[in-house]
């Protein structure tokens, strides 16, 4: 059941998007802007790069084992136990930093700016039901409604773009490289950690991706560069209008730059538009989470179905949302020593050891 | 306690939903995992409406990897 369902290659080009889009577009900025000051956006260009080179690794293994999930390849690379094993660690953990923790943010950006006064429970408990829905009728099902709503994303992001563009001041962006090199580095792979690293998942649905054409991979690396360069250019424009201190001190820039625009005292108050692109990416990012996470649940545990773990995951998921981040302190301290960690190992660690022990068995085998 | 009611009325919704598919399916092992899950599921949700105070999962993750974390520190690429 699991090979049967095809999507093409650009609804998996969209899919990448909003997933890339996902956490990052509201949160990083005030994260590299800490860390980089005024020179994020050139921190955010480096981890670019770094990302597209991550990216070529994840592809290249995808490559390496044609029609296998992620679960799969580790299968064969580790054997079965070992395999499974490692596989059942990355998931677990998995659902708890991914989909648990943006549902997390995604709630307290709620409750703290829109709707105050809702509890919390409710908020995670409507987005979930949703999320689920998306999940149990299943990849072909919620790649179409991406392909659907990606247009209305784009304009909507354009004309965000268009209308911010009233308050830039570029003169926010000098001096150049202040402090030199050295604050360039960790901002970068804060931005790679967070756009980059957790494309990983991406790698449990290529299967279901039409690969006639062997378009898969690119598909993979287009959507993420198309993902970053979105973020790229919000980093910009909010550091261009509010200057380094106010997007780094801010705990959501890009919303309280969307409250700024005013055009002739009439059009005004045009954040929901903002928070509209974000709820939509967010939940592209949580349904590809958990439908990844069902899929390899079921895959270790040889299961037919996976949609019989659907709603069960689903309770877990919102539970787990309320207790993952006991405090903004707790959270802001974890984003930062255990996330990067975190991705690093299961983004760029796992492949290149996966990539070194399938090319140590090919050696083998010709020798 | 209306709390542990809602969690145990929404598990029951979730059983009646899948359930007898399984069933008719016959499918023993899935049946299995979805019972595994939904206890665990329902034994959180019910302990974290009682209890208020649960410790996170994430300090176990951010435990087991503190000397990667520490070495990341050291070199300068995280602070």
């Amino acid at each position: 059941m699991l090979n049967k369902v095809k999507i093409s290659s650009r609804q998996f080009t969209i899919l990448t998007t909003l997933f890339t889009i996902g956490s990052a577009i509201l949160v990083v900025p005030s994260g590299i802007a800490a860390l980089a000051k005024q020179d994020a956006w050139i921190a955010a260009l480096a981890g670019l790069a770094a990302g597209v080179i991550i990216i070529s690794m994840h592809i290249l293994l995808a490559k390496q084992h044609p029609g296998k999930t992620l679960v799969e390849m580790l299968d064969t690379l580790l054997g079965k136990w070992l395999g499974r094993t490692v596989a059942l660690v990355f998931i677990a953990t998995l659902f708890l930093c991914g989909p648990s923790a943006v549902l997390n943010i995604l709630s307290n950006f709620l409750t703290t700016q829109m709707m105050p006064e809702t509890p919390i429970q409710s908020l995670n408990i409507l987005f979930a039901v949703i999320v689920l829905m998306g999940v149990y009728l299943g990849i072909e099902t919620f790649s179409r409604s991406a392909e659907l709503i990606f247009p209305w994303i784009a304009l909507l992001y354009i004309a965000f773009i268009v209308l911010v563009s009233f308050d830039v001041k570029p003169t926010n962006l000098l001096p150049v490289l202040e402090n030199g090199m050295r604050p360039i580095w960790p901002a970068a792979l804060s931005f790679v950690c967070t756009a980059f690293l957790p494309n990983i998942i991406l790698l449990m649905i290529i299967p279901s991706v039409d690969n006639r054409r062997n378009e898969a991979g690119r598909a993979l690396l287009i959507g993420g560069i198309i993902g970053s360069v979105v973020t790229i250019v919000i980093i910009t424009i909010t550091i261009m209008v509010f200057g380094p201190e106010f997007t780094a001190r801010s705990m959501y820039p890009t919303y309280a730059l969307a409250r700024k625009i005013s055009i002739g005292n009439f059009l005004q108050r045009l954040e929901a538009i903002m928070a509209t692109i974000w709820f939509i990416s967010l939940y592209f990012r949580m349904t590809i989470y958990m439908y990844a996470i069902s899929i390899a649940l079921a895959q270790i545990f040889n299961l037919k179905e996976y949609r019989p773990l659907v709603l069960p995951l689903g309770m877990l998921l919102v539970v787990m949302s309320v207790i993952v981040y006991p405090n903004i302190t707790y959270q802001n301290s974890w984003d930062t020593r255990t996330w990067i960690p975190y991705t690093l190992v299961i983004g760029f660690i796992l492949p290149l050891l996966m990539l070194c022990l399938s090319g140590f068995r090919n050696l083998n085998k010709q020798g | 306690m209306l709390g542990v009611a809602g969690i145990i009325a929404a598990a029951g919704v979730i059983i009646l939903l899948q359930v007898p598919v399984l069933r008719k399916k016959k499918l023993k092992k899935e049946l299995w995992a979805f019972w595994i899950l939904l206890l665990l599921g329902v034994g959180i949700s019910i302990s974290k409406s009682i209890l208020l105070n649960i410790p996170t999962p994430m300090s176990w993750i951010a435990i087991a990897l503190k000397p990667f974390s520490d070495f990341l520190i050291h070199i300068g690429l995280i602070k």
